[in-house]
């Protein structure tokens, strides 16, 4: 009993800030539950949410995670600028200061970007293409639950064990048992291997889903660029996320069951961890930024009332950079010391994707060109993205220079590069889309004035938190450190840095305060179509009923719904072509499942072994009962869809 | 072998298979003897490669050789099982897809190689 009280809570886990956070989620789980009780709302949750393979839900259900993924990493950010506001600062240890910007890196990376992803995919692509749902919806649902238990394993390291301390990147040795023993590790090798079965899942989903249900007439050349950008990221996703696997796999063996395939004093090789880790890692940010360049792609064009400039060079120039991206990881590790060819091998290939990028920032600016710009908030982000992400394009140019990176390698100069491109590429994308999307999930608008404030705050603070760590770098300041001396020259940037990042904090706080207000004084979105859209997901009522089209739309052109408004075919249905539906049936199968992984991935953190068995015989169970399940559909009748399309308003009268 | 083309009930009201390549095949059989034979087949072969690195059953020499025919192996094996390789009509996308992911898997393993090389630079 003693042992296990050791073993569940080390002195890592009993600080002030880790107690207090115990304290908020157990207050906070209560209200939930006591809310749930008290509104009766059990079953309406299981019914409507937990159980359900709705695309659009599901994406929901993304989104909500990857909020509470933005605040869990946006405090550890904070608390990491807080620490080096000062020189000498004793806010957080040497050990806490290291658990901290693991989990940071970690959760933005796995638990904020990646859901914030796959929730814009879920909500926007099987409207844009004309489908009922994704090709393989009970699947999808898997994805999610998957991702959500992992989340929840993954953000209980620091409240029951201990927190994983090796930075996101998990480099042997750091990892090995005999230099980092505990569990905290193994919750985070276990955790990023449950969510990295669903996002593979998810990878073969969407891509079946683009290739397989588009809309009659839609060829892949008069796809929406989104829908492009989802089909590429998804084939990103199925060729690079195995190398992943096994570079977790091999270090869980080497932690659990005392393999040496990374430990140097058995002939290991720890920079093989490294090479496999990039071989995943590189095509990941694209992973993570190609979804982003398809949102631009779709706010730009909406928002400027013009048609995408250049199409076919937007395409090209995606898949030159999704090939491109396999044959660049090494310039994580120039310093390695690999030898001149093969640095110079990666240093030309990584600047050569800068070519396509260019074309895509050159074709966004002439697709503004001569259009008539609405400044809405989704255009404000599009705006600020195009100089924020060409500087850090540009910087990451000068990291691509080999003798250049020996010096910058690891320094603030990396840290202001990387936050350069991934907030001001994807974060900024996922808020345009949020904004651009947002009518479409629920049905009423995001308040624009107070998205401008959030704006704003978010943006000036970026600026102000990142700017000056491109100085710290070049003065010599590297990555990873907890605390320095003063008269290094570093102290006024790094307060400067500091008030930023609190900036940027109080730009989230505006935009959830934001998201609150607009809910409670809900400005409904009854046309369907607010933003005068181009594709075909406008051309529906928000939010769309549950089986999308009450008939399969035809897309003869690019930006369909704009050529439909043009002819004065404007969304309404024939009664008489409407037909029944089948659509897939709620299954309780997807959220076992997760539950059972997530009881397996507990008991092998802990390696008690005879529950992480339990938990794997329940995922070999409902792999069987969903294989063996003949009633996974259902078909709503014609009369349904007509009663519901009437009162949508949706008839041609 | 039997292959049926697909039945109305299953493929979604007017979903339009535009390549026909895609289109849903199914693969009918009693019972599934020989994937579980692949399956076996699949575990000896991997056996078979730990117990000759553990067994030091070859010359050093022969080792890496040997037991990467026995992973080409199964990666046919595999693919010809369980990826539905030898049901389909259309080869363009079969093709297509195969030679991107072989083109990946030898960049990957050739060039990892090369990188991994340094030691002998270094020390």
């Amino acid at each position: 009993m003693a042992h296990l009280l050791a073993l569940f809570f080390p002195p890592s886990v009993l600080r002030p800030a880790e107690l207090a956070t115990d304290a908020g989620i157990l207050l906070g789980g209560a209200a939930i539950v006591a809310w749930l009780t008290w509104r009766r709302r059990w079953a309406w949750l299981w019914r409507e949410w937990i159980t359900t393979v709705d695309h659009k839900k599901i994406g929901i259900m993304y989104l909500l995670f990857a909020i509470v993924g933005l605040m869990r990493g946006g405090v550890d950010a904070l608390m990491i600028r807080t620490q080096l506001a000062m020189p000498n600062n004793t806010f957080l240890g040497a050990e806490h200061y290291n658990e901290v910007f693991t989990t940071h890196g970690t959760t933005m990376v796995f638990f904020m970007a990646m859901p914030f992803i796959f929730a814009l995919f879920n909500i926007a692509i099987p409207l844009m293409i004309g489908a009922r749902d994704v090709a393989f919806p009970k699947l999808n649902a898997i994805s999610f639950w998957l991702f959500a238990f992992a989340f929840l394993l993954f953000n209980m390291s620091f409240l029951v064990g201990g927190s994983p301390n090796a930075g996101w990147t998990a480099y042997a040795p750091l990892t090995e048992l005999h230099f980092n023993p505990g569990v905290g590790e193994n919750y985070y090798l276990i955790a990023l291997q449950i969510t990295g079965i669903g996002t593979i899942a998810t990878g073969v989903n969407f891509l079946v889903t683009i290739l397989r249900l588009r809309a009659k007439g839609m060829t892949l050349m008069k796809m929406p660029l989104f829908a492009w950008s989802a089909l590429i990221t998804s084939s990103l996703v199925i060729f690079a996320f195995p190398a992943l696997t096994i570079a977790l796999a091999l270090t869980m063996l080497d932690r659990l069951f005392g393999s040496t395939f990374f430990t140097i004093a058995h002939g290991g090789m720890p920079m093989m961890y490294v090479n496999l880790f990039w071989i995943w890692g590189h095509p990941e940010v694209y992973i993570l930024v190609v979804p982003a360049f398809g949102i631009f792609s779709e706010v730009v064009a909406t928002f400027s009332r013009k048609r995408l400039f250049g199409y076919t060079a937007m395409v090209g120039s995606l898949i030159a950079i999704s090939l491109l991206s396999y044959g660049v990881w090494v310039h994580h590790f120039f310093t390695m010391g690999a030898g001149a060819a093969v640095n110079a091998f990666f240093g030309i290939s990584t600047m050569l994707i800068a070519i396509p990028t260019g074309v895509k920032v050159f074709n966004w600016i002439l697709t503004m060109w001569g259009g008539r710009i609405r400044m809405t908030v989704a255009m404000l982000w599009q705006l600020a993205f195009i100089p924020t992400f060409v500087i850090g394009g540009a910087t990451g140019v000068m990291l691509a220079v080999v003798p250049g990176d020996y010096q910058f390698h690891n320094s603030y100069f990396l840290i202001a590069h990387f936050h350069n491109v991934l907030i001001g590429g994807v974060v900024f994308g996922l808020f345009s889309g949020l904004y651009y999307w947002w009518p479409k999930m629920f049905g009423w608008m995001l308040n624009e004035r107070q998205g401008k404030w959030a704006f704003w705050f978010f943006l000036i603070g970026f600026w102000v938190t990142f700017f000056p760590q491109y100085l710290l770098g070049l003065k010599g300041m590297t990555r990873r450190i907890y605390v320095y001396p003063p008269g290094l020259g570093w102290s006024t940037l790094n307060l400067v840095s500091t008030i930023g990042a609190f900036a940027m904090g109080a730009g989230f706080i505006i935009l959830v305060y934001s998201i609150l207000y607009s809910w409670r004084h809900r400005q409904p979105d009854l046309t369907g179509d607010p933003w005068d859209g181009r594709t075909l997901e406008w051309s529906l009522p928000s939010p769309a009923p549950e089986y999308n089209f009450a008939v399969l739309p035809r897309a003869d052109a690019r930006d369909a719904w704009w050529e439909m408004k043009r002819s004065g075919s404007c969304g309404k249905v024939s009664a008489v072509a409407v037909g029944p539906i089948e659509m897939p049936r709620r299954s309780a199968v997807p959220f076992l499942l997760g539950l059972s992984f997530f009881v397996a991935g507990f008991g092998a953190v802990f390696s008690f072994w005879t529950i992480a068995l339990f938990g794997m015989a329940g995922v070999i169970a409902l792999l069987l009962s969903g294989w063996f399940d003949e009633h996974d559909h259902h078909e709503i009748p014609a009369e349904e869809i007509r009663r519901s399309q009437a009162a949508l308003g949706r008839f041609e009268s | 072998m039997e292959t049926s083309t697909p039945k109305a009930h299953e493929i979604e009201q007017g979903e339009v298979v535009e390549i026909s390549a895609l289109a849903p095949r199914f693969e009918e059989h009693a019972f599934p003897w020989r994937q579980i034979a692949g399956y076996a087949a699949s575990l000896l072969l991997t056996l078979g490669a730990l117990l000759l690195v553990e067994r030091r059953l070859l010359p050093a020499a022969w080792l890496a050789p040997v037991i990467l025919a026995l992973a080409a192996v199964q990666a046919g094996l595999q693919l010809g099982l369980f990826m539905h390789l030898r049901e389909s009509l259309g080869a363009t996308w079969h093709v297509l897809t195969l030679a991107l992911a072989i083109v990946v898997a030898l960049g990957i393993v050739i060039l990892s190689i090369w990188i991994m090389a340094f030691k002998s630079g270094v020390s």
